[in-house]
């Protein structure tokens, strides 16, 4: 938030008086006033000579600050924008989409937990294939672990396109390939500059110019925990904090932009032998639903079950299939 | 000797304080779980629990139970019929869910043979539905900064809603409180040679809250329910209320909310400004 200087053109009433006023209290900036008693402030400001110019100005930067803060809204608001702007999409998994009331929610984050090699890179790769196909638009792999595969993706476009049931024209494979893009990201704070540039090209639209025109509807993560399990641990809260801003940029791009947001996450093993998700209790605030991956070795059956989820309850289950 | 006696002369008898109070603070009779605690207005209510213990869930009943009237049509559906602001700091508030389950409450209490999902819609009233979900205000904060911007200018906001739909705010919720606790913890305060600015920090952030909602109580007595997930403790996943009233600050103690529960290992994690607003009430 700016220093208070810099509001001075936007507001005439914000003068060198309050500055000065504000000065000899501790404030500098819009953040200094923001934990300070503003009652307090308002009360001192009487005393003085010129106390309604004083007043005024402190009127002003509250008129500042109600422009900060995302509007109120009525529930009918809010119950009209969802329904008109946050779709679901189908991961084409019918067991799944059945399991999670028609797939992945658009402005919500969701995360797959699973032990190694439990179909978490199948799932959000197929997800992918089969999104950008559905729904003609874009999807964004974020690859943490070299996982990406475009083989994978093609085989499952070309079973999609090979499918009888729909005559569409002009659907090539390459047009499909080429709007699922991928992005290797290593490390916490590449993570932030990808998704601040992703941020920043949503908002000009930038990025809708330059994939033809298809609106980007699906962002994949995979895996988140890849890049936060390094940072945590130690004494300080640095690494927690990290964890929870790349949680609150995920969730920020989805509400905003109406993505729907899927990361991977690894489980570790818990009290009493159970295996459980990584990232452990501060983490649990971030996703808006948790599932669970279980496979079983001999065959390619995997099993999902809810462990959270924001209007379900937990615990119900549903499989599918892997092949290819 | 005449001003002695003036002063001696009570200021009013206990009935009429009493009428005066339960008209300005009046107690508010809240869905289960939360009916076991007798609360009213001007009572800041945290619920604490391990993830997921229906913590969001319990908001949202309460919410439901003071949008919905208290009859409409002839037909008894006990609610408040009063506004309640919701502070989604969390960014997961589901509002399909909100309107599910008001839904829900609605064609129930309209007659027993509609129960199922399907038949819902139909016997729906339309205009009670969408009555009740304007009485919802909500509100999204991405960060500590926009938290207290919100904060600091809620006042008019308040002013103007319950003028325009002539009826107070009865609940400001909160879900959940500590959603920045560890991102303001990061906050390291800039070296500054004035000594009187004050760092902006979590111990500063937490007092700006306080003091933010202490001044709005004092004019606007409301229910203040926040959610504040336990972060140690996990092997009981019991849901445990704290009850704190600004009564009587000496008294301390948990409700759990589920019978035969054990008491869980519970620390306090937020800085001792928000334990000081929270007085605890031992009600176990």
């Amino acid at each position: 938030m700016p220093p208070l200087k810099s509001l001075q053109h936007q507001f005439p009433s914000i003068d060198s008086n309050l500055l000065h006023f504000c000065a000899s209290h501790g404030i500098f900036s819009v953040e200094d006033f923001l934990v300070h008693d503003l009652y307090m402030l308002v009360a001192l400001a009487e005393r003085q000579t010129s106390s309604k110019g004083l007043k005024e100005g402190i009127a002003q930067v509250l008129t500042f600050l109600n422009n900060q803060h995302f509007p109120w809204m009525n529930g009918v608001e809010l119950l009209e924008s969802t329904q008109h702007n946050k779709h679901f999409l189908l991961t084409g998994f019918d067991g799944i989409d059945t399991l999670l009331c028609g797939g992945l929610c658009e402005g919500n984050l969701t995360e797959l937990a699973g032990p190694s090699s439990s179909g978490k890179t199948q799932f959000c790769l197929h997800a992918a294939a089969h999104v950008a196909y559905t729904y003609m638009c874009s999807v964004l792999y974020l690859d943490t672990s070299n996982s990406f595969s475009s083989k994978r993706i093609s085989y499952r476009v070309n079973r999609l396109l090979a499918s009888p049931n729909k005559g569409e024209k002009g659907r090539s494979l390459e047009g499909i390939m080429s709007s699922i893009l991928s992005h290797s990201v290593f490390d916490i704070f590449s993570m932030f500059e990808t998704l601040h540039q992703l941020e920043l090209s949503l908002s000009s639209q930038l990025f809708q110019a330059e994939i033809q025109n298809s609106k980007l509807r699906l962002l994949i993560v995979d895996s988140i925990s890849s890049l936060i399990t390094p940072i945590l641990g130690g004494k300080g809260p640095q690494g927690h904090s990290l964890m929870l801003n790349v949680g609150f940029i995920l969730k920020k791009l989805a509400i905003d932009y109406n993505l729907a947001v899927l990361v991977t996450n690894h489980t570790v093993v818990g009290e009493g032998g159970n295996s459980k998700p990584a990232l452990g209790e501060s983490w649990k605030s971030v996703p808006h639903t948790r599932l669970l991956l279980s496979r079983d070795q001999m065959s390619n059956i995997c099993n999902m079950s809810i462990l959270k989820h924001t209007s379900m309850a937990c615990g119900q289950t549903a499989s599918f299939r892997l092949d290819g | 000797m005449e001003s002695a006696r003036e002063w001696i002369k009570c200021d009013e008898s206990a009935k009429s304080l009493m009428d005066r109070v339960s008209m300005e603070r009046p107690s508010l009779l809240l869905p289960p779980p939360l009916h076991r605690a007798p609360l009213c207005a001007g009572n800041v209510v945290e619920i604490v629990g391990p993830s997921p213990s229906a913590k969001s869930y319990i908001l949202l009943q309460a919410a439901i139970n003071c949008i919905l009237p208290k009859e409409w049509n002839g037909i008894h559906y006990g609610g408040l019929e009063r506004l309640v602001m919701y502070f989604d700091l969390d960014c997961r508030f589901d509002v399909s869910y909100l309107s599910q389950s008001l839904k829900r409450r609605i064609v129930r209490a309209q007659g027993p043979d509609s129960h199922s999902l399907v038949e819902q819609d139909t016997h729906l009233d339309e205009v009670l539905f969408l009555a009740c979900l304007k009485r919802f205000l909500y509100i999204r904060c991405y960060n500590s900064l926009e938290f207290l911007a919100a904060l600091k200018t809620i006042r008019p906001q308040l002013q103007t809603e319950s003028e325009g739909h002539g009826i107070g705010v009865h609940f400001l919720m909160f879900d959940s409180i500590s959603a920045y606790y560890w991102i303001d913890r990061a906050y390291k305060p800039l070296s500054s040679a004035i000594s009187n600015r004050k760092p902006f920090s979590l111990q500063s952030i937490t007092e700006a809250v306080v003091q933010e909602l202490r001044q709005l109580l004092q004019f606007h007595p409301m229910l203040v329910l926040a959610t504040k997930p336990a972060l140690l403790g996990l092997e009981f996943s019991a849901c445990h209320i704290t009850r704190k009233q600004s009564s009587s600050p000496s008294a301390t103690g948990m409700l759990p909310l589920s019978r035969g529960a054990e008491r869980f290992l519970y620390r306090e994690y937020m800085p001792s400004a928000w334990q000081v607003i929270l007085f605890l009430v031992d009600i176990a």
